[in-house]
């Protein structure tokens, strides 16, 4: 065990440096820079951005610029935002909890209506609710986010007007149901494409326990069928899904950031985008590192989960 | 990515706005120097203590929040609120002082009549929000500041020219120019002031703390931050001007404008501004109950700027030709739901420089068609002309994403497809379009808004000069590439004498000049269309200001 | 154990048929699971079939130009007056505009799918094949670009180009290649130690042949479909970075940027949104069906 750790950590340092080289140079290769946003302002000279470029380091050599910048990393420095001058984790750590609240809101959806779809289908095997619930996890598979977004924010917001089309809250209003109003659309959205996902691992999951042995002892030791699916076959169909919430995770950070889009919502997602758009480096190489790092402690937490919830697997 | 370019949601003034733009203008004239600006003429009796809250609402974020940083328009929303400036720049182009004691000038022996020496009264009763008082050092810090290598300054042309900056006393402070920069009183009213007893002693001038906590002598000071959402400001009772009445300001940042609309609409928002509500929201907005919604003129206008560098785009008979097939009044009425104003100058219609008497476009395809054919370009097999063995055929850039200007794209390529012009589109991201790529001339055409005075002055140097092409190793935006020995001539005579009369006679002659030329085709002048809440009292439009929440101090609720 | 992070298609493993034991004891259900599987993937074939046919011929039989702009035209309505499907802020005809752009998403949907197929494929095969320190640098490439979220690596290389449809394909290429490098190394893995890729290996046989001949061929299934799965993804990706603006430039019209230009037009005119977010849906979900019924029945014969 002590050692798979430390192959893993090993392992996961060497794909977070490559991810940091391959990011940087993508990131700086690409045309543009941060300079641009000021070209515009009335009286600004191509004297005044050398300058300026000069001044943040930004005329020297690629690789030098890298190492400086691994360097002040090592040391715990992760830069600070060309735009506020604010350091880089406090602007990632202003931004994360609404991420985190959209993403804990609709995880906590998904798994809930997930788990009662696979539950009903596994339990209902070919049953004309089974065969919707499977075509219905495949259409939503392949609803573009964004778009499900717009339509969402047409028909409850313009059209119905009962939700808001976007932001966090409203400004002056601190009421708890103010920010759950706000929170209903996006996380709505963001869920839709983890429900799928999770009723057809709950249903195959369900499956794969409900011809066991000792599911069938139970059945013979003349226990109600609801009791052999609540307390058997649905525990033991639930363990293997801890996993499952570590391997979504990149798909959910990745949905995230569309759907934070879509509603405006001042999370990671927008700041991400708008730091790539104006070239804010130091943020964007932030967030990437975090959420890099975000993914891979996903996957080594479901692989011990994993572990841990099913004797038969051995890490090493 | 900095201007209304971006979103250009462009709105002309039609004829009752200009006629209650002049009402407003009268009545800061009759203010006077002493106040410098009152309320709204009329107005009830304002409260004693501030109360209530405004929201307003931007398209952009503001982050910087060191004033002398470089920085762009939306930050300026923040500092006219927070910070003071020497003197300000009123809707009719005058200035008010703020914390001078009065606008220096030859009559009052402010300024001596070379333009070179300068001395300025300050006003003795200024407090920093930390109740430090405001003094000539502070002043002299700043002038330093801005042209310190080592700082990542928002502005060094014409601070550049400043030497001998002399302390005379805490309340007066005097300089000598270099030489006489008829500008600079205008770069001046965009000058915010920050505290010298904070910032001097940062430890990375470029990385301030100061920006986290900002502290100046506005009217409003610094209450909270919430990245991403929103800056909020309370009312700073020790503020030498009138005001403020409004005891919390809130200015929130909804990057969609339709979001933003949509919260206007609903009430969250008390005032859109920038570039506020979109085109064809513009009649829909009219209709709402308890809204005002009108458009109001901006300095910027909307160009189509050709590198004249390229062989394509030498010959003026193209350019000429180019522009006679715009079919301009199909943008603006229909693209644009008739909002923006058709111009023939770079200069915004408000500025005393500007110049009236231009020849009208007309849209002439046939006319268009005639002028090339004259100037030897013929149709080749597939349509597009050719001369000499160039091609009439370009590419045509701007912002992506910007749904109105990708509208009159694709109405421009048909335009000129008639002609036998070829364009194509090749928009790209902001941060790509506005970098070197605009700078340093490597587009072939492109659609931008541009505002090419300096502050409210109408000096155009950076954008005309021939010393000012950055691809050819020069400082300036003289991205088209336009090389007149004329026209340098004009602004180096109308940026060296500070009489207006002069002045404005070069002006008039270099816009007839570039009207001649074309090195950019001109659009209109944008307006916007803002909006405010029925009862909010005492929103001023100045198009002489970056954003229109420049006199919030007056606001209040009825 | 894998010792990665999963690709997001791994999530369509969910749709693998249950556990084969439940299967044998109970023939009939897997039959008529089977045949709902393929009922679902022959209805996802006839629609992709319909969309590439009408793509194909039915601008030929709508009497507008996509590209005719008439302002006085702007924002009919559906189903109503002479444009069946209405007309977009430039008043061009919808449907017109529609199947145009559907020739370009579907033609940059297959163009990716094949060059990111054919990547991954090489990837994977020269990885699985030859293991050791080579399979494992191509491998934790794989693994590294991964970590990326899908969209940073999109808009980072759309800065890179000027947007056409052949560079637009190439960059959806370069960003999903790697999950069919996954799926086909630890397939050649896990043939190349049975015995006809070691029979072929002791008869002399060259790398080059053994990789193609023996290991690719038996691999043929699973990547036919990633590959399905590749092009509804590749469809969604294009959508996505055309909706920000990056992607296909007007006036050309892929059903991506026709989206975008729509965003604001929703509270106005929404059927500019819903028209081309509805074709996208169709042509992803026609994909996910196929490849879901391919993996079905593509599986089934492996084993056999």
């Amino acid at each position: 065990m002590a050692s798979f750790l430390a192959g893993r950590m090993a392992q996961s340092l060497v794909l977070l440096v490559l991810v940091s080289i391959i990011g940087f140079a993508v990131l700086h290769l690409a045309p543009g820079g941060p300079m641009a946003q000021f070209a515009l302002v009335p009286g600004m000279s191509q004297a005044q951005l050398a300058a300026m470029s000069h001044a943040m380091g930004l005329d020297q050599p690629l690789p030098v610029q890298y190492w400086q910048w691994f360097g002040r990393l090592l040391a715990g420095d992760w830069g600070r935002s060309y735009r506020d001058s604010v350091p880089v984790l406090a602007v990632i750590a202003a931004r994360l909890p609404a991420t985190l609240e959209l993403m804990v809101a609709a995880v906590a959806l998904a798994v809930v209506t997930g788990v009662a779809v696979g539950i009903l289908g596994a339990v209902r095997r070919h049953s004309v609710f089974d065969a919707l619930s499977t075509a219905g996890a495949m259409a939503a598979l392949s609803i573009p986010t964004f778009w499900f977004g717009l339509v969402t924010i047409y028909v409850f917001s313009v059209k119905l007007g009962w939700l808001p089309s976007g932001n966090r809250s409203t400004p002056g209003d601190a009421s708890p149901w103010g920010y759950v109003h706000h929170l209903i659309a996006p996380a709505c959205v963001l869920a839709l494409v983890e429900v799928a996902v999770w009723s057809r691992y709950m249903r195959s999951a369900m499956l794969d326990v409900i011809d066991q042995d000792f599911v069938r002892t139970a059945r013979a030791k003349g226990l109600t069928e609801r009791r052999v699916i609540l307390h058997h076959v649905v525990r033991n169909a639930l363990l293997p899904m801890i996993t499952l919430a570590g391997l979504e995770l990149p798909t959910l950070l990745g949905g995230a950031l569309v759907t934070e889009t879509v509603f405006t919502w001042p999370g990671m997602g927008r700041l991400f985008l708008d730091s790539l758009g104006y070239r804010d480096y130091p943020v964007v190489m932030g967030i990437l590192m975090v959420s890099a790092l975000l993914v891979l402690l996903g996957s080594l937490l479901a692989d011990l989960l994993g572990a841990v919830a099913d004797p038969r697997i051995r890490l090493g | 990515m900095s201007q209304d370019h971006d979103v250009s949601h462009a709105a002309g003034p039609n004829r009752r706005r200009i006629l209650q733009f002049g009402a407003a203008a009268g009545a800061f004239a009759v203010a006077g120097p002493v106040v410098g600006w009152m309320p709204a003429a009329g107005a009830a009796t304002p409260p004693v203590k501030p109360k209530g809250q405004a929201v307003i609402g931007l398209s952009q974020e503001p982050t910087v929040f060191q004033p002398l940083k470089l920085h762009i328009e939306v930050d300026e929303a923040v500092y006219m609120n927070l910070f003071g400036t020497l003197w300000r720049s009123n809707p009719d182009g005058s200035f008010a002082p703020d914390l001078a004691a009065e606008i220096p000038t030859v009559e009052n022996g402010g300024v001596s009549a070379d333009g070179l020496h300068w001395r300025v009264k300050l006003r003795p009763d200024v407090k920093w929000h930390d109740g430090t008082p405001f003094t000539a050092e502070d002043v002299k810090y700043n002038l330093a500041l801005l042209v310190d290598p080592k700082f990542l300054s928002g502005r060094r042309a014409g601070h550049d020219l400043v030497r001998d900056v002399t302390v005379v006393s805490p309340t007066e402070i005097a300089w000598r120019m270099e030489r006489p920069y008829a500008p600079y009183p205008a770069i001046l009213s965009w000058t915010w002031l920050g505290p010298k007893h904070i910032l001097e002693k940062e430890a990375d001038v470029n990385k301030p703390a100061f920006a986290q906590n900002p502290v100046g002598t506005g009217p409003f000071r610094w209450s909270e931050r919430v990245p991403g959402d929103h800056v909020t400001l309370k009312a700073y009772e020790g503020y030498h001007g009138p005001g403020p009445f409004l005891e919390t300001l809130v200015i929130k940042y909804v990057p969609d404008l339709t979001v933003l609309y949509t919260q206007f609409q609903t009430g969250d928002i008390d005032y859109i501004g920038l570039q506020g509500i979109t085109p064809d929201h513009y009649d829909e907005a009219k209709t709402l109950k308890d809204r005002t919604v009108m458009p109001v003129p901006k300095a910027t206008t909307e160009n189509l700027a050709l590198n004249t560098a390229l062989p394509v785009f030498k010959d003026r008979a193209v350019r000429e030709a180019l522009y006679m097939a715009v079919d301009k009044a199909s943008i603006i009425e229909q693209l644009y739901y008739g909002l923006p104003t058709p111009t023939e100058s770079y200069l915004p219609m408000q500025s005393w420089a500007y110049n009236p008497d231009l020849p009208k476009q007309s849209y002439d395809p046939d006319g268009a068609k005639a002028l090339l054919d004259a100037a030897g370009w013929k149709p080749g097999p597939d349509g597009v002309r050719v001369k000499d063995g160039v091609r009439l055929e370009f590419t045509n850039s701007t912002t992506a994403g910007n749904h109105l200007r990708e509208q009159a794209q694709q109405l421009l390529q048909q335009n000129w497809g008639d002609i036998g012009a070829r364009m194509t589109i090749s928009n790209l991201p902001p941060a790509v379009m506005w970098g070197d790529y605009w700078m340093l001339s490597k587009f072939e055409s492109a659609m931008v808004g541009l505002d090419f005075m300096v502050g409210p002055d109408p000096d155009a140097t950076d954008y005309f000069s021939s010393q000012a092409i950055a691809a050819k190793g020069g400082g300036g935006q003289n991205t088209t590439q336009f090389v007149s020995p004329e026209a340098d001539a004009l602004l180096k005579e109308g940026a060296s004498t500070v009489d207006r009369a002069e002045r404005k006679a070069a002006y008039l002659k270099l816009q007839a000049l570039v009207r001649r030329e074309l090195p950019y085709l001109p659009l209109f002048q944008y307006a916007m269309v803002q909006g405010v809440k029925t009862g909010l009292e005492g929103y001023t439009p100045n198009i002489n200001t970056q954003e229109n929440c420049w006199n919030a101090n007056q606001w209040r609720w009825a | 154990m894998t010792d990665t992070p999963l690709a997001p298609a791994r999530r369509f493993a969910a749709f693998l048929p249950g556990p084969r034991r439940a299967a044998m004891r109970r023939p009939r259900s897997r039959a008529v699971s089977r045949f709902l599987r393929h009922r679902l993937a022959v209805a996802g074939f006839a629609v992709i079939l319909l969309m590439v046919l009408a793509c194909a011929l039915g601008p030929l039989l709508i009497p507008y130009d996509q590209l005719h702009i008439d302002l006085r035209a702007r924002f009919a309505g559906p189903f109503a007056g002479p444009h069946v499907f209405g007309t977009d802020q430039l008043g061009r005809d919808l449907l017109v505009r529609l199947l145009m752009a559907g020739r370009i998403s579907l033609t940059i949907g297959f163009a990716a799918m094949a060059l990111s197929t054919l990547a991954g494929t090489t990837v994977g095969l020269v990885a699985g094949y030859r293991g050791g320190i080579v399979g494992a640098a191509l491998m934790r490439l794989v693994d590294a670009v991964l970590c990326f979220p899908s969209v940073f690596l999109l808009l980072a290389l759309a800065a890179f180009i000027s947007p056409n449809v052949v560079t637009i394909t190439l960059i959806i290429a370069a960003t999903g290649w790697m999950e069919v490098a996954r799926v086909v190394e630890g397939q050649i893995r896990a043939l190349k130690t049975r015995d006809f890729a070691l029979a072929a290996e002791l008869m002399g046989a060259s790398a080059r042949y053994v990789m193609v001949n023996e290991l690719l061929r038996n691999a043929v299934g699973p990547i036919i479909v990633a590959a399905t799965l590749t092009v509804a993804r590749a469809i969604l990706a294009e959508a996505y970075v055309s909706f920000l603006g990056y992607g296909i430039q007007a006036p050309v019209a892929s059903w991506g940027n026709m989206l975008n230009n729509a965003q604001q037009y929703l509270g106005s005119a929404p059927w500019l949104a819903i028209f081309p977010g509805l074709m996208i849906t169709l042509a992803v979900g026609g994909f996910n069906f196929v490849g879901d019924g391919l993996r079905d029945a593509l599986d089934a014969r492996v084993e056999l």
